[in-house]
């Protein structure tokens, strides 16, 4: 049994009784292994709680997540799936047969474990899923979308259609670790797509779209950055400028950005614009 | 008035069924596993129902302020049925520890059978394990003696009556009911059966103590309003609010409350809370709509 919870004293947060819950059921799971997982796994979010003990970012053999997203139930869960070395189909059928919490416990505890063929089948099911706390657990706060990429079953498309549905139920870009540098030009094109979509039916659209399709620029990102910089919206407004400055060749913005620079009101703007103007 | 539904199959009804609960003040329905309208042939059938109804089913109520609970069992037609009731029992207990469950039902008996018998005593069993109480269906046809037969063989297996809910419940097994110190269920029907001006008069002459009443709402004709109907009729006989609040609310809570914490009194004080932006398995009862609007 391999430890990788970088994250000693958890614990230190439960009850008594919680604590003698988790001891028991490890005790359960050296037993009798992963084939006890189906009963305990119901039982974490009300026997360990909700409550998230801690925060800070882990780094493990270039895995990276959050530990701000895991609540107590959920590092209970992953101590017994790694106590249980847990076998792959075990893990897509706790999320299958599981209820809303086992899901999502299913798919977190995937985060710091090995990419394998569970992992891409259980992405798979983030993606068709779409319950927003399910495919929050999957894909946010973490880097496991982009070290999915490393798995033979998983490609760029993959990856694209991925960040196409963040921008669709419109969770921020920024929870997917190291997702912009994987920008492509076929995804631009998608997250464009959607954007005139979205601007046809007179709805909002994702506010990092300028942020990811600066990175991969494609037919129309230019004008999509420029005219963003005029947009009411200032989280618009700071993305079309946090991506203007992160375009390849963004010399002859240089006089547009200033132009803009003069009557913009936010601090943070400005000093993104300011970037867009720096040699 | 706050009310607890203690027994409708929403899986069978429509989204405005719950608006409509939800409008009329129902806060917290419990969904017992049950028949759904013809035989399942195989165990598949019977998971991806139990998925369902711990799944996107609960979602559904909650997008409405509903809180979900579901009771899970082999139901007593099908245990008859030697094509799913050994793998149905080889299930039930994964999904006996889920959260949302509150209990092992609908069991019982219908034809009353020696095999109906049997699966209802292992399910017994099984409510002993899991440390939950039992709903109980009972038969229509031949009532009385299924009513007496049911109460010889749970006092058998030892199962603390405090723990016993006998449903579909009448004038007539009432009067084998009252004293045995278990929860009495009505089922109240727009036409036929029990209707709110029966149920009026057998609380009346009763009172409230261990009653619950249900709607048991179907894909038959059956009303998800019923409890609220009946709430009024209980007004207008001159119950006051505290005895109907004891009926509908207090009773199911306490019948269905438990150690380890599945069913919290104080949750149930808020509406069911959902970000009306998700969606389950991409499906969403908006349509399109804004969240924020709706
Ligand atoms: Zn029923």
């Amino acid at each position: 049994m391999t430890h990788t919870i970088p994250y000693p004293d958890w614990q230190a947060t439960l009850d008594e009784k919680a604590r003698t819950f988790l001891e028991t059921a490890r005790e359960r799971v050296a037993e009798n292994g992963a084939e006890v997982l189906p009963v305990l796994f119901p039982q974490l979010p009300r026997r360990l709680g909700r409550e998230i003990p801690g925060s800070g970012l882990a780094v493990v053999q270039g895995r990276v997540w959050d530990w701000g997203a895991w609540r107590a139930c959920d590092l209970a869960a992953l101590e017994l799936v790694e106590e249980a070395e847990i076998p792959g189909s075990m893990r897509v059928d706790l999320f299958l047969h599981g209820d809303m919490e086992e899901r999502l416990m299913a798919m977190r505890t995937l985060v710091p474990a090995p990419v394998t063929d569970a992992t891409i089948e259980l992405l798979g099911e983030a993606q068709r899923t779409n319950t927003v706390p399910h495919f929050e657990a999957a894909i946010c706060d973490s880097n496991l979308l982009v070290r999915a990429l490393e798995h033979s079953a998983f490609g760029i498309e993959d990856f694209n259609r991925m960040v196409l549905k963040l921008a669709f139920i419109d969770l921020p870009l920024s929870r997917v670790l190291q997702a912009t540098e994987h920008a492509n030009e076929d995804l631009s094109r998608m997250l464009q797509d959607l954007a005139t979509e979205r601007e046809a039916a007179g709805r909002a659209v994702w506010a990092d779209t300028n942020r990811m399709i600066a990175r991969a620029p494609t037919a129309g990102t230019l004008a999509r950055l420029i005219g963003g910089l005029e947009h009411g919206d200032d989280r618009q407004r700071l993305a079309a400028a946090e991506g203007m400055a992160a375009l390849p060749k963004r010399s002859e913005l240089a006089e547009l950005a200033r132009e803009r620079w003069e009557r913009e009101p936010r601090p943070q703007i400005r000093t993104a614009l300011e970037k867009i103007t720096a040699p | 008035m706050r009310i607890f539904e203690p027994h409708a199959h929403m899986f069978s009804r429509v989204t405005d069924d719950y608006e409509r609960m939800a409008l009329a003040g129902i806060r917290a329905i419990l969904e017992p596993a049950f028949w759904l309208g013809q035989n399942r042939t195989s165990v598949g059938t019977f998971i991806d129902y139990f998925d369902t109804i711990i799944g996107w089913e609960r979602f559904r109520a909650q997008q409405f302020g509903i809180h979900h609970f579901c009771t899970m069992g082999l139901n007593p037609r099908e245990a008859n049925d030697d094509r799913v009731n050994d793998d149905v029992m080889a299930i039930l207990p994964r999904y006996l520890e889920k959260d949302s469950v509150l209990g092992v039902g609908e069991i019982g008996l219908d034809d009353q059978t020696p095999k109906e018998e049997k699966y209802f005593l292992g399910q017994i069993e099984l409510a002993k394990q899991h440390e939950l109480p039992v709903l109980i269906h009972t038969p229509h046809r031949d009532k009385k003696k299924g009513f007496e037969r049911m109460i010889d063989l749970i006092k058998d297996s030892g199962f603390p009556m405090e723990r016993v809910l006998l449903d579909h419940g009448n004038e007539e097994t009432i009067k084998i009911t009252k004293d045995l110190g278990l929860y009495s269920g009505f089922s109240i029907y727009p036409h036929t059966k029990m209707d709110p001006r029966r149920m009026v008069s057998i609380l009346k002459e009763y009172g409230m103590e261990r009653m619950i009443i249900n709607s048991a709402a179907d894909w038959g004709i059956s009303d998800p309003l019923l409890v609220p109907k009946t709430c009024i009729a209980l007004e207008q006989a001159g119950f006051p609010d505290e005895a109907i609040e004891q009926l509908v609310w207090d009773n199911p809570i306490t019948f269905f409350e438990q150690e380890g914490g599945r069913l919290d009194r104080a949750e149930l004080e808020k509406p069911a809370n959902i970000d009306r932006r998700e969606t389950w398995d991409g499906n969403s009862v908006l349509r399109g709509q804004d969240p924020e609007k709706y």
